[in-house]
C-alpha cells in the first residue's frame, strides 16, 4: 500500500495505483479527455488536460498514467494548472469542427462536457480544421476523422482489447489521424464492427450508422407490417438513457413503448435465444456423445466473433456451431413460422432488432444463408443508443410507461434465454440444457458460477453422466488466441482437445458490454447489467431453454425437432475463410 | 627537417596582403642565400583571425601576428637563422580543442580494425572483462560522463539503474537516430571512428548485464550504417563480439535497427516503440526504459557519442576524464559549429570553454564582412544566445540558466542578416513537422504558435498574437508528454526574451530589422549611386529587374521575390534593402 | 581473421603502432564524399603510380573541418605534416609532384589547422 497526500487529504491505495484514480477515493475529478474510466483500456497520455503536480515543484504530472508514490503531496488545482487546462481545452477546441448540434454525440460529448465546464465562451484561438471526408464503407460503423480529438481509445481498444488492428494512427503532427492502417476504407480493412471504438469514443469521431430513419419509413408504411425483437442484453442497459439505476431491468416498459411506437408484433430475442440452445445443445451432444464432428464446439452467436474467426482463425471453421445467432433465428421464424400461423405475406413483413450490437447491422446481410426465409430475414438493427433516440422522439415518457407483455407466440422466454447477453451465458444455458438431453434428468442446480464475471478466460468442467465437458469461456478477442492455441497444440500433438465446448464473445463482458449500449462502459456496469439479467433469470419461473413450452410447441408444429432437415435449413449456416484485407 | 614558414593575412575585410609580405619575405631570403635552406608557404588558414599578417615559423612553431614589413627582417635574423622567438609579435596559442571523442575521426581509417587497435582499440574492454561489472560502474560514476544525447543524465548512473532492475534480458540501445538541424557529429564518430562505438556498447553491455545491444541509426545516414555493418562483421571474426569475447565467458553481440526518418524517434521511448516494430510514439514515463524497455526488458539507451567516450574513460581512468571539464559537467564535448562562420565543422572542447572561444577561436568568426550576432545551441529544443553572453563557459547548467540547452551539440552561428522571428520560426516548423502528434499541446499548440509566427513574419501580427505565443509555449511547456514537446517552444521562448524589440519591430512597425522576412523588406535602386554595372540585373533570378546599362535598372516590385542576390552582387553598395 | 585473446590483440596493437611512412590521407565521410573525395583520391593513386611515388594513400573519417573538404593530409618525412583543403584534381596532381616528390609545400592550400 501507499500513503499519500492528495489536495491535503490521505489517501491510502495499492501500488502502481495511478493518482487519477487514487484522486477518486478523495472525492477528487481529475479531468481528462483520454483516459476512458473502463479497466481495459491503456491511459495513452495523449489529451494533456489530466496535469496535476507534487506541492512546490514545477513540472507537471500526468495523473493518468503516473502511479501515486510513497509521501507525495499531490495539488490537483492552482492557478497555473486551471489555467494550462484550460489553454489545451482551447487548443483541442481549435481543431474541432463546430458541429455539435448536428453531431452523434451532442448532449453526450465529452469534449463537450470539458468546454462547458470550463466555461469557454469563445474560439480563442483560430480554427485549424482538416477537411478530412468522413468513413461509412461499412455501413454500420461511421468514422469522422475530422471530430477526432487522437485520444487513441479506439485505436487501443481495437488493437489491445480487440487484437483486430483495423485502426491505427496514420501521418504525423498536426496531421496525424485516426484511420484503418495503410489508408484504406474501414470495409477494407480487418473490422470485424464490434463497435467498441464507437462506444469509448469521446465526442462523434466514430459513431453507429443511424437506421433510425429507415425503422421510421417501415414504421410509417401502411403495407408493412412491423415487428420487432429485443436482445437480452437490451432490457437491462436502456433504461441508463431514461435515469434508471444501472442494471435495471425495463423489459416491460420496453414492450409498452414499442407497441406504442406502432409495432404490430414485440417479440423476444430470448425466445429465439431458447431455440438456439436447443440446436446448439443437440449438435454438442452429437459431437461430444456420439462422436458425429470434431471436438471443440465453438458458439457462433457473436457475430463479430464470427467474422474475426473467417479472417483469423479459418482453420477453426470446423469447430464451429452451424446454428445461427438468435437474432437471425427469430427473423426467419418469424417470416416462416409466425407468417404462416397469422396468415401473413412475408414479403411484408418488415424485421426490426434491437440489438446491443453494431456487428448485428453487418450480419443480417453477411451471407444469402441469411435470407433463409425466401427474404432477408431481419430487415432493420438498431442499437440500444438509436431505440433509446427513438422512443424519445416518440413522444414517450419512458419512466412512466406502464409494464406491459410482449405479444404471443415468439416472445415468452426461460431464463437461460436471458443470461445470453453476459459473458458465459451462452454456455450456461447450453449445459443446463445439454444436462437434461444427455441424462434425461432435471439439473438439481441450474447456476454455473465458474463460468460467470469478468475473467478473460473461464476455464472450468462440468461432469455429466460421470464424463467430464471441459469447457472455456472468452470474452474480448485478445483472449481468443490463448484459447485457440491450447486447441491448436492438442490437434497438432495427436492430443484429446483441451476442452470439449467453447464459447467467444467479442465484446468484453459479452453483450451487455456491447458496442451499441450506451455510453461509458465500466467493469462495474458490466457487472451490474449482467447482475440484471441474472435476476432477470431467477425470476424465471422456467430456467432451462428446453422446458420452455413455447419452444416445445414450435418443434411440434413447424420444425420438428433440433437439427432435423427443416431446422437445418431455417436455423443453420455456413462459414468460410475470409481474407483479411479486402483489396 | 629544414625551416618552413606559413604565411596568412588575418584581417577581416580589407586588402588582403599575404602576397605582399611573401614576396618581401623571398625577397630577403634570396638576399640571404636562404632560399634553398627556408620554404615559405602561403596557406588558407593559419588558426588565428583578425589578428592581422600571421606567421607560423616551423619546425620550432613560433606564431605570429600583427607581422608588419619592417619586422620580417628581424624575424629572418631571430627566428630562421638564430631559432628564437621574436617575443614582441609571439602569439601564446593554446589548443583550444581536445579530441577524445574525435580522436581517431580523421587519423584512422574506419574500415580497418588494425587501425583501430593500433591506437589502443578495445584496450579498455580487455581491461574492463577482468574486472567486476559493478566496478565498471563504479568507475563511470567517478569519470562525471553525462548523456551527450541531450539531457545530460549521468551515464554511470543510468547503467547502475539498469543493472539493478531486476530481469533475466537486458538490452543496451545505441541512438544513432541524431536529427537536430545542423548537429552531425554522430554520423561523423559512426562514420569516421565505429568500433569506438562498438567497444563503449560491448563494454556498456558488460557492465549491466546485456547480452544484446541494438543499434538505431537512422536510414538517412547510409555511409555510417555501411561503416558500422563492416565494424561488426570484423568482431564477430575476431572475436570481439559474439561468444567468450576475448577469451572471457561474456557474450555479446549486436543489431542494427534503421530509423525510418522521425525525429521523435530519438525520444527514448518512441525509439523503443520503434524498435519493437510499432509507431514511434513517446509513451509514458515512468516505468521508465530501465526499468522496463525494449520488449519490457530493462534497456540502457546511449547516445553515440556518449559510446565513443567510454572506451578512453576506462583505459585512462575515470579520475582522468573527470579532471577534464567544469565542476558539474566532465569531459569534451563535440560540437557541429554551422551556420554564418568561416570554419564550419566538427569541435571538440573541453566543458567550459567560451562561447567565444569556439566561435571566434576556433570557428573563425564571421563571413567576411559580416559580425556575428547570436549562437542557437540544442537544436530545436535549445535558444539563442547573442553575442553579449558570448564569454559565458559551456556546460549543461550555463546554457540551461540562458534559457538553451547543451542538446546533442549543435551550435549555428548567426549574423546580422538573421531575423530571430525568422529562426524562431524555422526551429519551430521543424518542430511542427516531426511532432508525433500524439498529444494535444504539441500538436496542436505548435501548429498554432507557427501559425501565429508566420503572422508575425509577413507584418500581419498584432499584439495579441505575441501573447498567445507565450501562453502556448507556457501549455506546451508544462502539458507536452515528451521532450519534443516540452521543448518545443524554446526557441521562441528565447529569442522573445532577448530580442523582443524586433518582435514589437514586426508587429507595430511592420517591419523587419534584419530585413530577412520577404515580406517585410523591399528592395531599391539608388540611381545615385548606380554605377549602371548591370550585375544586379544578371543576378535577379524572377526577371524582376529591367533596364540596361545606358539608362540605368529600375526592380519591378511586383515581381521582386525579395531574395536580396541583387543586394549582395552590388559592389557600390547601389541598392537599398528597408 | 583469427579469434582474438588479450594477447592477440596487444600483439596487434604493438605492430600497428610501429610503422612510420609517408602517407597521404583523404577524408571520406559523407562530407568528404560530398565534396569530391573519390575524384581525388583517384587522381592521388593515378598520379603515384605515375611517379612511382614513395607514399601510403589511405582513407580516413572526417577530421572536423568540413567546410574544407575535400581535405588531405600529407605527411613526407623530413617536412611538416599538413592539411590541404578543397582539394581539386589539379591540386591533387600539384600536392604529388611538388610535395611528395618535390618535397615542395604547395601554395593557398594549406588549412592550418590543430585538430589532432
Amino acid at each position: 500500500m501507499v500513503k499519500a497526500v492528495i489536495n491535503g487529504l490521505k489517501v491510502e491505495v495499492l501500488e502502481g495505483t495511478t493518482i487519477l484514480d487514487a484522486a477518486k477515493k478523495v472525492q477528487t475529478k481529475i479531468p481528462t479527455l483520454c483516459k476512458h474510466p473502463d479497466a481495459y483500456l491503456h491511459a495513452s497520455a495523449a489529451c494533456g488536460i489530466c496535469i496535476v503536480r507534487v506541492k512546490g515543484t514545477k513540472k507537471m504530472l500526468r495523473a493518468c498514467c503516473t502511479p501515486l508514490e510513497e509521501g507525495m503531496d499531490i495539488v490537483t488545482h492552482d492557478p497555473e494548472i486551471v489555467s494550462i487546462r484550460r489553454t489545451v481545452l482551447e487548443l483541442i477546441l481549435s481543431n474541432h469542427p463546430n458541429e455539435c448540434l448536428t453531431c452523434g454525440r451532442s448532449n453526450n460529448c465529452e469534449l463537450q462536457s470539458a468546454v462547458a465546464d470550463f466555461g469557454i465562451r469563445e474560439e480563442y484561438f483560430e480554427k485549424i480544421v482538416k477537411d478530412i471526408p468522413k468513413d461509412d464503407s461499412t455501413g454500420n460503423i461511421v468514422l469522422e476523422p475530422r471530430k477526432c480529438i487522437n485520444c487513441g481509445r479506439c485505436v487501443d481498444v481495437c488493437q489491445n482489447v480487440q487484437d483486430v488492428w483495423a485502426l491505427t494512427f496514420l501521418h504525423r503532427g498536426i496531421n496525424t489521424r485516426m484511420a484503418p492502417a495503410g489508408d484504406i476504407s474501414l470495409a477494407e480493412s480487418p473490422c470485424v464492427r464490434c463497435g467498441q471504438c464507437s462506444a469509448h469514443c469521446p465526442t462523434g469521431a466514430i459513431v453507429e450508422k443511424d437506421d433510425t430513419r429507415l425503422a421510421w419509413k417501415a414504421l410509417r408504411d401502411p403495407e408493412q407490417y412491423c415487428v420487432v425483437q429485443i436482445a437480452p442484453a437490451v432490457r437491462v442497459a436502456l433504461g441508463e438513457a431514461f435515469g434508471f439505476p444501472i442494471g435495471t431491468n425495463v423489459t416491460k416498459k420496453m414492450y409498452a413503448a414499442l407497441r406504442r411506437m406502432g409495432f404490430k408484433g414485440v417479440f423476444d430475442t430470448n425466445f429465439a435465444a431458447d431455440v438456439t440452445i436447443m440446436e446448439e445443445a443437440s449438435e454438442f451432444i452429437e459431437r461430444f456423445v456420439h462422436k458425429k464432428n470434431v471436438l471443440p464446439l465453438i458458439t457462433t452467436c457473436c457475430p463479430s466473433w464470427v467474422d474475426f474467426m473467417e479472417k483469423f482463425h479459418g482453420d477453426m471453421i470446423p469447430h464451429f456451431s452451424s446454428a445461427k445467432s438468435p437474432h437471425e433465428m427469430m427473423g426467419v421464424l418469424i417470416k416462416t413460422y409466425y407468417a404462416e400461423k397469422n396468415k401473413l405475406d412475408p414479403a411484408k413483413i418488415k424485421v426490426i432488432s434491437i440489438m446491443p450490437c453494431t456487428a448485428k447491422k453487418f450480419e443480417i446481410s453477411r451471407s444469402r444463408e441469411m435470407s433463409a426465409s425466401g427474404f432477408q430475414d431481419v430487415d432493420v438493427v438498431l442499437t440500444t443508443r438509436e431505440l433509446a433516440r427513438m422512443i424519445k422522439q416518440s413522444c414517450i415518457d419512458f419512466p412512466s410507461l406502464p409494464d406491459e407483455d410482449c405479444d404471443h407466440i415468439l416472445g415468452e422466454y426461460s431464463g437461460a434465454g436471458t443470461i445470453f447477453g453476459a459473458t458465459g451465458g451462452v454456455m450456461e444455458a447450453a449445459l443446463r440444457t445439454a444436462y437434461s438431453f444427455v441424462t434425461g434428468e432435471k439439473l438439481p442446480k441450474v447456476e454455473f458460477g465458474n463460468v460467470r464475471g469478468l475473467k478473460g478466460v473461464k476455464e472450468t468442467s462440468v461432469e455429466i453422466e460421470g464424463k467430464q465437458v471441459r469447457i472455456a469461456v472468452a470474452h474480448g478477442l485478445a483472449n481468443v488466441e490463448y484459447v485457440l492455441n491450447l486447441v491448436r497444440i492438442a490437434q497438432k500433438a495427436g492430443m484429446p482437445p483441451p476442452f470439449h465446448f467453447i464459447e467467444v464473445m467479442a465484446c468484453p463482458g459479452g453483450c451487455v458490454g456491447g458496442g451499441g449500449q450506451p455510453y461509458g462502459v465500466t467493469n462495474e456496469l458490466r457487472i451490474a447489467r449482467a447482475k440484471g439479467l441474472y435476476s432477470d433469470d431467477e425470476a424465471q419461473t422456467i430456467r432451462c431453454s428446453h422446458e420452455n413450452p413455447y419452444v416445445l410447441q414450435l418443434y411440434k408444429e413447424f420444425l420438428d425437432k433440433p437439427l432435423s432437415e427443416k431446422a437445418e435449413k431455417l436455423l443453420h449456416t455456413h462459414y468460410q475463410k475470409m481474407p483479411v484485407y479486402r483489396r | 627537417m629544414g625551416k618552413t614558414v606559413f604565411i596568412k593575412d588575418t584581417t577581416i575585410g580589407g586588402k588582403d596582403k599575404t602576397r605582399d609580405i611573401y614576396g618581401i619575405l623571398l625577397g630577403i631570403l634570396r638576399e640571404r642565400g636562404l632560399e634553398n635552406e627556408v620554404q615559405v608557404v602561403r596557406v588558407v588558414d593559419i588558426g588565428v583571425y583578425g589578428q592581422g599578417v600571421a606567421m607560423r615559423v616551423l619546425p620550432e612553431n613560433f606564431l605570429y601576428s600583427h607581422v608588419e614589413e619592417t619586422d620580417i627582417a628581424g624575424i629572418v635574423e631571430q627566428s630562421l637563422l638564430a631559432g628564437k622567438p621574436l617575443a614582441a609579435k609571439l602569439v601564446a596559442e593554446d589548443s583550444k580543442q581536445l579530441r577524445i571523442v574525435l580522436r581517431n575521426c580523421g587519423v584512422i581509417d574506419p574500415e580497418k580494425i588494425e587501425e583501430y587497435i593500433a591506437r589502443d582499440g578495445y584496450q579498455a574492454l580487455a581491461k574492463v572483462l577482468g574486472d567486476a561489472p559493478e566496478k565498471v560502474i563504479q568507475e563511470m560514476k567517478a569519470s562525471g560522463l553525462r548523456g551527450r544525447g541531450g539531457a545530460g543524465f549521468p551515464t554511470g548512473l543510468k547503467w547502475e539503474f539498469t543493472r539493478k532492475s531486476p530481469g533475466d534480458q537486458k538490452y543496451i540501445i545505441c541512438n544513432g537516430d541524431e536529427g537536430d538541424p545542423g548537429a552531425y557529429m554522430d554520423r561523423s564518430v559512426l562514420e569516421g571512428d565505429p568500433h569506438s562505438v562498438i567497444e563503449g556498447m560491448i563494454i556498456g553491455g558488460y557492465a549491466i548485464g546485456a547480452s544484446k545491444g541494438y543499434f538505431y541509426i537512422r536510414a538517412e545516414y547510409p555511409l555510417a550504417i555501411e561503416r558500422i555493418e563492416k565494424a561488426i562483421k570484423q568482431c564477430h571474426e575476431s572475436g570481439l563480439l559474439g561468444k567468450n569475447i576475448l577469451g572471457s565467458s561474456f557474450n555479446f553481440d549486436v543489431e542494427i535497427r534503421l530509423g525510418a526518418g522521425a525525429f521523435v524517434c530519438g525520444e527514448e521511448t518512441a525509439l523503443i516503440a520503434s524498435i519493437e516494430g510499432k509507431r514511434g510514439y513517446p509513451s509514458p514515463r515512468p516505468p521508465f526504459p530501465s526499468v522496463k524497455g525494449l520488449w519490457g526488458k530493462p534497456t540502457c539507451i546511449n547516445n553515440v557519442e556518449t559510446l565513443a567516450n567510454i572506451p578512453v574513460i576506462l583505459f585512462k581512468g575515470g579520475a582522468w576524464f573527470a579532471g577534464i571539464g567544469t565542476a558539474s559537467s566532465k569531459g569534451t564535448k563535440v560540437f557541429a559549429v554551422t551556420g554564418k562562420v568561416k570554419n564550419s565543422g566538427l569541435v571538440e572542447v573541453p566543458m567550459g570553454t567560451t562561447i567565444e572561444d569556439i566561435v571566434y577561436g576556433i570557428g573563425g568568426g564571421a563571413m567576411p564582412g559580416k559580425s556575428v550576432k547570436a549562437i542557437q545551441t540544442g537544436g530545436p529544443s535549445g535558444g539563442v544566445i547573442p553575442k553579449e553572453y558570448f564569454r559565458t563557459k559551456v556546460d549543461y547548467e550555463s546554457l540551461q540558466q540562458m534559457g538553451s540547452i547543451m542538446g546533442s551539440g549543435g551550435m549555428i552561428v548567426m549574423d546580422e542578416d538573421d531575423c530571430m522571428a525568422d529562426i524562431a520560426k524555422f526551429y519551430l516548423g521543424f518542430c511542427v513537422d516531426e511532432s508525433c502528434g500524439k498529444c494535444a499541446p504539441c500538436r496542436i499548440g505548435g501548429t498554432q504558435m507557427l501559425r501565429l509566427l508566420k503572422k508575425v513574419t509577413e507584418g500581419e501580427g498584432t499584439p495579441k498574437d505575441l501573447d498567445q505565443l507565450e501562453q502556448i509555449s507556457h501549455a506546451m511547456q508544462k502539458a507536452s508528454l515528451c521532450g519534443l514537446g516540452q521543448t518545443a517552444a524554446n526557441p521562441v521562448l528565447s529569442t522573445l526574451h532577448y530580442y523582443r524589440a524586433e518582435y514589437d519591430a514586426h508587429v507595430n512597425n511592420k517591419k523587419c530589422p534584419a530585413c530577412k522576412c520577404a515580406k517585410l523588406v523591399r528592395f531599391l535602386i539608388l540611381s545615385e549611386k548606380c554605377v549602371k554595372c548591370g550585375m544586379c540585373f544578371k543576378a535577379c533570378p524572377v526577371n524582376a529587374i529591367s533596364g540596361n546599362r545606358e539608362s540605368g535598372y529600375l526592380i519591378d516590385q511586383t515581381k521582386c521575390i525579395r531574395c536580396g542576390q541583387c543586394f549582395e552582387v552590388c559592389k557600390p553598395r547601389a541598392i537599398n534593402r528597408s | 581473421m583469427e579469434k582474438l585473446t588479450k594477447e592477440g590483440l596487444e600483439k596487434l596493437r604493438q605492430q600497428g603502432a610501429a610503422t612510420e611512412k609517408n602517407y597521404i590521407k583523404v577524408g571520406f565521410s559523407s562530407c568528404g564524399i560530398a565534396a569530391g573525395a573519390q575524384e581525388v583520391y583517384d587522381v592521388l593513386c593515378e598520379e603515384a603510380r605515375k611517379h612511382n611515388a614513395d607514399v601510403e594513400i589511405k582513407k580516413c573519417g572526417c577530421v572536423g573541418i568540413c567546410s574544407a573538404e575535400p581535405l588531405v593530409e600529407v605527411r613526407v618525412k623530413n617536412m611538416p605534416r599538413v592539411f590541404y583543403g578543397k582539394v581539386d584534381k589539379d591540386t591533387a596532381i600539384k600536392i604529388m609532384e611538388k610535395h611528395v616528390c618535390g618535397k615542395m609545400l604547395v601554395n593557398d592550400r594549406i588549412y592550418d589547422l590543430k585538430v589532432n
